[in-house]
């Protein structure tokens, strides 16, 4: 059969950083065509070039055989191609029918929108999607995740939709929701929609999809029939050799048990989790996102404090409900997303390395100046920032200098413990491997640190233990000897009795 | 923003007044005299002590209508403290002051407690202590202070209006605490990325509950040199005293979308406006011309930072 | 909401549906209907004729005005110069009137100055990104400085009779009562049943998603004000011939007035809802406060630290129900 959409040797790069490489994909009418990778890998960047978001550097795009260049994504829609994000851009205030319809509502012979067949129109796509149960009339901002991405889906089909990019649509869903989605996603596949599927969950993967294509590092490193492959074959395509790549040793030895938490909870996202966290030691902790691994380090951190279990300094109880108790106790946090938690972008390194330590720096009443800008050239020589001076504006720096101002600052706090979220998303390999040494000599010094990643060699090669989180628990541990990839990304991709049984 | 680029628009501010004085110094030979000098730094007291509040306000990204209410409304509360509650004059003055703050900290929990937008909020507010002022009042005036208390407003002080000292004092406080205090850096962090300030160990809501508590409070200052002044309280009282207040501090540099500011430049765009005002004035533009200056030079002085702002790419 | 009934018989789930969408409605229906039944019950003159015709008459300019001040804040914006504006046309009005123009241009050319001034207001809030709060509160103070500088304070009398558009009374109604009901009629059809309607939900609503969605925020905002201008020109002229006088002032605190009957109407602050019927039924409610007020011996004074209050209210009320839904 001829595909609906063919990409042919697709280029793309940021910056002068090459995300998307040579990438040929293609997807057929009724197909569902699974894309795979890790973060940073080219996924996303593959979707926006596909929904008219990005314009390719080089290559190209035929719909149907015929080229055609995107210039927006109103021409994308045109064509046929609708993208359900994984942000969920709907209309909190307006009702279901609505946001189905909105831009391109059905007309009244007087010129007016003419509600009742948008509300019967919705009413039978809804239906045709297996969704009786939702209520068109119903505001969207009531709905549940599960719910508004069935409305997002049906807005896609209400715009006569052949081809369906789905980004990651399971990755907020619980367990009962992700069976429906597969029914409704097996529906459309029968409609002879083409779609393209955007997950890590390897199970869903194998039980939806006829074909997948594996990027890594912007580079496709295959497309396979889904027969053709098992997990084991998947992940290590995922993961390829950069396993392999050199990693800092372990200097020394982990010390005594410096953080525990006993049974610590909050809300419903992270649950009874216990861990002990050594001097000296990396503790990785693997998991998809919304696993609850990045709560878990807000709760730590006393963004949102534990409502549940207990947590030990040296043994000893303490109470963290705000990031000043966490800093003041000595728990560094280097947040997910650097240019909203880490960074005030529109201030110098000198500005946001004060930033903690204002009480250390403040002399009498007065900041004392001088040794903000001491403090922050000490920063730039310890960790190599690349940039003027003190008084550089963050902004101008790059992902990777950026990352180390992060660093800098907390660790000007002198912490004991670390908690590092994705501390190397988004940067180049140079300052990769940069931060990765530090992290081993920090170690080293004894400090303890609790790294969080998404990507599996660098848990596996940074990490002397690692901890897995899926639906909010620690599902399994391993120590450095004995883990490997496939038995961490099983465990991170592995339905969990209780949450299907719920 | 680097601390260049921000004395750069103070450094052309400060071009500019020195410009608008020369000129108007020129144009008619009243203006250049001590005495008329003197006589427009009274005049823009009150509105320059508020304007200090409003700064570190503006600064956080946020923004408080109310100021000229709690103007009036304190100011009723003074003369009501003092003439039908019995209470000593300078236990009135106090109470009085106290009474602004505690407005001003309401704003600061509609605010940070509820997450009501500043401009929501303070509107809803603005409307509120005005009513309490009218209703509280019922539209008498108190006059018949004794004649101590109006050398708040009309006094001096080695020949400079004594609220000018206040206003001085004032002035060098905050531009301290913003420019080199731990608070003042919480302020800017505050402003120019919340999240961040927070996931760094800064106090936010308490930073902002303290400023606006302080606007409250500077805003009863301003009334009591007010009622000074003008030797009686009546509830209209520092009505629009917001538009004075907010054109003066983003005349200043200081950036309605929080983040940067200093009190240096609010004092300079101060006093631009009030040469304006006074020379506008001499110059036979009657006092409802110059308010029309002020809507055309706070737009304008918006439209040219966003300009900049572009061109920054930003 | 309305054609809830259309697709289905109304049932009892429906009904309550249909009463639900209209939840702020309704409450400010009641308190309406209360005020009068208690204080009509403590004050008969409370519903005397003449009584009535000066809260509904007397008030429909703010109504009108308030279906405008609506529609910008569903769109995620504010303005604070209405009451200045509305000044300005009454002005224009009574001086093209007094000076002999025809009284069709005395009626259509101060608003076609409203939507022009009111649609640069929009480009400068969408095009050059100035919030719409500094925009309007410069356009508060160069509307009203220049009012009271071009006329001197100077009072209009003697305008022609035809031009007194707010006394007339076809069928012993007076005419703002018709305008009052047509243009929240008009509004509200014209937001339920046009793409632009739409789009203002949208764009206050998620400006992010508007746009994917292929809409133009820009756009949608100029027209908006454009709208508002229109709505605030024909106030003007209700304001302007109402009495046998124009004080060439703007009426104290009335964008406040204004701000408030659409908040409290059922606009919310953060823009995305509301409709245009609350805000006139919320307009309605004020002016029952204030009579209310008078009748019950409580002095008027009071008025404005009630509305202040409800206002207050209404937001925190606003802001809990966000926050429940999310």
């Amino acid at each position: 059969m001829n595909p609906v959409i063919a990409l042919t040797g697709v280029s793309k790069s940021f910056a002068g950083i090459r995300v998307v490489n040579d990438v040929s994909f293609d997807i057929r009418p009724g197909e569902v065509h699974a894309l795979l990778g890790e973060n940073g890998a080219g996924k996303s960047t593959l979707i926006k070039i596909m929904a008219g978001l990005h314009r390719p550097d080089s290559g190209a795009i035929a719909i149907d055989g015929a080229p055609v260049a995107f210039a927006t994504p109103r021409e994308a829609h045109a064509a046929g191609i609708a993208t359900v994000h994984q942000e969920l851009l709907l209309f909190p205030e307006l009702t279901v029918a609505e946001n189905i319809f909105l831009g391109h509502a059905p007309k009244a012979p007087w010129g007016g929108l003419d509600w009742t067949r948008m509300r019967n129109r919705s009413r039978e796509i809804l239906d045709s999607l297996d969704c009786p149960d939702l209520d068109i009339d119903a505001r969207v901002g009531t709905l549940s995740v599960a719910n508004r991405q069935r409305v997002e889906i049906a807005r896609a089909l209400s715009q006569e939709a052949r081809v369906l990019v789905m980004d990651e649509p399971t990755a907020a869903l619980a367990e009962a929701d992700v069976q429906r989605l597969m029914d409704i996603v097996r529906k459309l596949k029968a409609r002879g929609v083409a779609i393209v599927y955007v997950s890590h969950r390897l199970p869903e993967i194998f039980a939806l999809a006829d074909r997948v294509t594996v990027l890594r590092d912007g580079n496709r490193v295959g497309t396979k029939d889904i027969s053709e492959v098992d997990e084991t074959s998947l992940v290590s395509m995922m993961v390829g050799r950069a396993i392999d790549r050199l990693y800092p040793k372990k200097l020394g030895k982990s010390g005594e048990t410096l953080l525990e938490l006993r049974h610590v909870s909050h809300k419903s996202v992270v649950r009874g989790i216990s861990l002990e966290l050594k001097r000296g030691e990396i503790l990785g902790i693997a998991g998809l996102v919304g696993s609850g691994r990045t709560e878990l380090a807000l709760t730590i951190f006393g963004i949102t404090p534990a409502t549940g279990g207990e947590i030990l300094l040296d043994g000893k109880p303490v109470r963290i409900d705000s990031p000043e108790a966490a800093r003041d106790l000595g728990i560094a946090y280097v947040p997910e997303d650097r240019s909203l938690q880490g960074l005030i972008r529109t201030q110098t390194i000198a500005e946001n390395i004060a930033l903690p330590i204002l009480k250390r720096l403040t002399r009498g009443i007065f900041v004392d100046t001088a040794r903000m800008a001491v403090e922050a050239k000490q920063a730039i020589a310890d960790f190599g920032i690349r940039a003027r001076g003190p008084e550089q504006i963050v902004r101008e720096l790059s992902g990777g200098n950026q990352q180390k101002v992060v660093l800098g600052k907390w660790l000007a706090t002198a912490p004991r413990v670390l908690i590092m979220d994705e501390p190397t998303r988004g940067i180049d390999v140079g300052a990769k491997a940069d931060i990765h040494q530090l992290m081993r000599k920090l170690a080293g010094d004894g400090i303890a640190i609790l790294m969080i990643s998404s990507e599996l060699p660098e848990v596996l090669g940074m990490s002397d233990r690692v901890l897995v989180m899926n639906g909010g628990r620690i599902v399994a541990g391993f120590d450095k000897d004995q883990v490997t990839p496939e038995a961490v990304g099983a465990a991170m991709t592995r339905t969990t009795e209780k949450a299907a049984a719920a | 923003m680097t601390a260049g680029l921000l004395k750069r628009h103070e450094t052309i501010l400060a071009g500019l007044t020195v410009l608008a004085l020369i000129v108007l110094a020129l144009l008619s030979d009243k203006f250049f005299t001590a005495e008329n000098l003197l006589n427009q730094g009274r005049l823009m007291s009150e509105v320059g002590l508020v304007a200090l509040a409003m700064t570190f306000i503006i600064v956080t990204g946020g923004i408080d209508l109310s100021v000229g209410s709690i103007l009036g409304l304190t100011a009723i509360l003074l003369g009501v403290f003092w003439q039908n509650a019995g209470m000593p004059l300078p236990l009135a003055m106090a109470a009085a002051l106290a009474c602004g703050t505690l407005a001003g900290l309401g704003n600061g929990l509609i605010v940070t407690r509820f997450r009501v937008p500043p401009l929501i909020a303070t509107l809803a507010t603005l409307a509120l202590y005005r009513g309490l002022a009218e209703g509280i009042s019922q539209a008498r005036s108190v006059r018949g202070y004794p004649e101590w208390f109006f050398y708040f407003g009309q006094g001096e002080l080695l020949g400079v209006p004594f609220q000018l000292w206040i206003l001085g004092l004032a002035t060098s406080v905050s531009a301290v605490i913003l420019g080199m205090t731990p608070f003042g850096r919480a302020t800017y962090a505050v402003g120019a990325n919340e999240t961040a300030a927070r996931f760094s160990g800064i106090r936010a809501n308490a930073t902002k509950l303290w400023i606006y508590s302080a606007a409250g409070f500077l805003s009863a200052l301003a009334a009591v040199v007010f009622v000074s002044r003008v030797t009686t309280t009546r509830s209209d009282m520092g009505t629009g005293l917001e538009l004075d207040v907010i054109t003066g501090v983003v005349l200043g540099g200081t950036s309605i979308f929080g983040g940067r500011g200093t009190i240096v430049g609010t004092a300079l765009g101060l006093i631009l406006i009030q040469a304006l005002k006074n020379g506008l004035a001499l110059s036979g533009v009657k006092g409802d011309g110059t308010i029309v200056v002020i809507g055309i030079v706070l737009i304008g002085a918006i439209l040219a930072g966003a300009v900049f702002d572009k061109n920054r790419g930003g | 909401m309305t054609d809830a009934a259309i697709r289905r018989p109304i049932g009892r789930a429906n009904w309550r549906r249909f009463l639900a969408g209209f939840g702020q409605e309704i409450v400010v229906l009641l308190a309406i209907a209360v005020l009068f039944v208690v204080v009509g019950a403590y004050n008969q003159r409370f519903l005397s004729d003449t009584n009535i015709n000066s809260i509904f008459a007397g008030n429909a300019y703010i109504a009108i005005a308030a279906i405008g001040m609506s529609l910008v804040i569903i769109s995620g914006h504010i303005d604070v110069s209405v009451g200045s504006l509305i000044g300005v046309i009454a002005t224009i009005a009574g001086t093209l009137a007094v000076s002999g123009y025809p009284i069709w241009m005395a009626w259509s050319v101060p608003v076609v100055f409203a939507v022009a001034v009111n649609a640069g207001v929009g480009a400068l809030i969408a095009y050059a990104r100035i919030p719409s709060i500094v925009v309007t509160l410069g356009m508060l103070s160069i509307l009203k400085g220049g009012l009271i500088s071009a006329t001197g304070g100077a009072w209009i009398t003697d305008m022609p009779e035809g031009f007194m558009l707010a006394q007339m009374r076809p069928f012993g109604i007076p005419s703002a009562v018709y305008f009052m009901v047509a243009l929240t009629g008009l509004a509200a059809l014209f937001m339920r049943y046009t793409d632009f309607g739409r789009a203002v939900y949208a764009v206050g609503g998620n400006l992010e998603a508007a746009r994917a969605a292929g809409l133009s925020p820009q756009r949608t905002v100029v027209g908006v004000f454009a709208l508002h201008g229109l709505f605030a020109g024909i106030a003007g002229i209700l304001f302007a011939t109402q009495l046998q006088v124009i004080q060439s002032t703007v009426p104290p605190n009335l964008e406040l007035t204004v701000i408030t009957a659409a908040v409290i109407g059922g606009v919310s602050i953060l823009g995305g809802t509301g409709t245009v019927i609350g805000s006139t039924l919320a307009a309605i409610l004020f002016a029952t406060i204030g009579s209310a007020l008078i009748f019950l011996n409580v002095s008027a004074y009071w008025l404005r630290a009630v509305l202040g209050l409800l206002i207050l209210a209404t937001v925190l009320a606003d802001m809990a129900r966000r926050r429940r839904s999310r």
